[in-house]
């Protein structure tokens, strides 16, 4: 599902965020990428939506090389790869049904299709019952429920968390943690960025861990940190 | 697709709400740019109108004495008719420039009420082979002639016009311009607030797959649209000022033409291109800081 081979990422200021790094992640796959802040995390994920181009090496997603898709394509990439992030990025002058219809509207999807999936996805996440309210009226884990809601409406095969519970807190990041399982479960490969070792050591996924932009361990059923 | 339309075009009008006074500005400046444009487009054709009118006609003048005696002025006739630079001489009578002044004053009845036949002067009408021949070279050798009252030019009246026609149009022309460029400004700088303001969700849109054209298009809606209604009321000015100030000059300006309702409304797709040419470009120039799409 997701091929990055021997990807460096230079910046032009000198700084070398990912160094020769391949990972395979197979579809269905539930990834975790630790390591500490600056250890590359977040160039690994926006190197997979494309937002940024690797220095050297190459990366396919969902069958496609990310070198070879010309710019105009890379939206139609996104509608394959959900996004969720630390901040959620909700509308605040939007209900939460619109916060989640926006991300279909934008693609152009009819409104029999919208009115359809979004109050289904929102009965998923365990929102069924907060359509109308504004995300301000929401606590931080609801308002990234909303997010994950937002960022698998539209099916993708992907789901990209780069650092989803960052800003919450243990209780509330492990419910947080058993909606992306669930989402998993139902075949939506889960890379997931993050520096939360409570979070990492309870899910026993496979994890990749990063520092100084090096691969430093990939292990089946891994925990955050081996020496400890 | 009737969705996707009304989309665009409910995000553009958002954003003439969202900052009103810029918008205000740009369609300010859009307007005043091309009522000027218009205008300088109009004197042109104004003027086209006049040499084309005029142009064959305009001949030198040699007014006779009413006591011109028989011999001197055939003589004077085969004077003129022998320079190499004179095309045709022809003698109009005092009863000719008394009809003539019916007709040109026909609108006028009071001037015609003073005007006696015998009042006029009759004359030579010389047309010249090259019209830009100099008149002193012809004024020069009949000055003083027995007979000769006085000779007239009559196209120095009209250079004068045209030279004064042409330096106004110029100055209406780079002023049109420049508000022309900063209308463009105005139009980046609406479409940029208009991304600024909406960066979030513009930055969601992208990261959930939407599609450049989908993301740019209201922002050049809105540019277009701003630019459509400046073109609106300068055409609107243009057709007030041509009911009002134009057409009564119909038929009151002597013989000469005035432009028509017609003349304007050959130059409205002129004004139309000129505005969503700027429009476009300068949408786009204001979208390329904020959207590195």
């Amino acid at each position: 599902m997701i091929s990055v081979q021997r990807v460096t990422k230079r910046y032009k200021n000198g700084v070398t965020a990912l160094d020769e790094v391949s990972v395979e992640v197979e579809k269905g796959e539930f990834l975790f990428v630790v390591g500490p802040s600056g250890s590359g995390k977040s160039t690994f994920i926006r190197l997979l939506l494309k937002e940024e181009e690797p220095s050297e090496g190459t990366i396919y997603v969902a069958g496609k090389s990310l070198r070879d898709l010309s710019s105009w394509k890379v939206p139609y990439l996104r509608r394959n790869v959900g996004t969720v992030f630390q901040d959620f990025k909700l509308l605040p002058e939007r209900t939460i049904f619109q916060n989640v219809a926006f991300a279909l509207e934008v693609i152009g999807k009819p409104k029999s299709v919208i009115d359809q999936r979004v109050p289904e996805i929102l009965e998923l996440v365990g929102l069924g019952d907060k359509l109308n309210n504004l995300p301000t009226e929401l606590s931080g884990g609801e308002q990234q429920r909303v997010s994950i809601a937002r960022a698998v409406v539209n099916r993708p095969l992907i789901l990209l968390a780069d650092e989803p519970t960052g800003n919450l807190d243990p209780t509330t990041s492990q419910d947080i943690m058993k909606l992306l399982d669930r989402i998993n479960r139902i075949g939506t490969t889960v890379v997931m960025a993050s520096h939360d070792s409570a979070i990492v050591d309870a899910m026993r996924k496979r994890v990749v861990e990063l520092d100084d932009g090096k691969v430093i361990r990939d292990e089946e059923r891994g925990v955050y940190d081996v020496g400890s | 697709m009737a969705r996707k339309t009304n989309y665009y075009f409910r995000e553009a009008t958002t954003g003439f709400k969202r900052n009103g006074l810029v918008v205000f500005a740009a369609i300010s400046t859009v307007f005043i740019a091309l009522f000027l444009l218009g205008l300088t487009l109009l004197i042109r054709q104004e003027v086209d109108l006049i040499i084309e009118r005029t142009g064959g006609k305009v001949e030198i003048a040699i007014f006779l004495r009413d006591d011109i005696s028989d011999a001197q002025q055939s003589n004077l006739q085969d004077q003129i008719t022998g320079m190499p630079e004179v095309d045709e001489v022809r003698y109009e009578s005092k009863t000719d420039a008394f009809q003539r002044a019916q007709e040109l004053f026909k609108d006028e009845p009071e001037i015609l009420e003073n005007l006696t036949e015998e009042s006029l002067p009759a004359s030579f009408r010389v047309k010249l082979v090259d019209p830009e021949t100099d008149f002193e070279v012809i004024g020069a050798r009949l000055a003083g002639q027995p007979g000769v009252e006085q000779i007239k030019d009559q196209r120095e009246l009209l250079k004068k016009l045209f030279s004064f026609t042409a330096i106004f149009r110029t100055g209406i022309l780079i002023v049109a311009i420049l508000m022309l460029v900063s209308a463009g400004l105005l139009i980046a700088n609406t479409v940029r607030v208009g991304l600024y303001a909406r960066r979030k969700e513009i930055g969601i849109m992208k990261l959930v797959g939407a599609t450049n054209w989908f993301i740019r298009l209201p922002f050049l809606i809105e540019g277009i649209l701003a630019a459509l209604i400046g073109a609106f009321l300068a055409i609107l000015v243009l057709a007030i000022m041509q009911i009002v100030f134009v057409e009564p000059l119909r038929g009151n300006l002597l013989d000469l033409p005035v432009v028509s309702m017609g003349h304007l409304i050959s130059i409205i797709p002129l004004l139309l291109v000129a505005g969503l040419v700027v429009a476009v470009a300068a949408s786009f120039a204001g979208m390329r800081r904020f959207l590195d799409i």
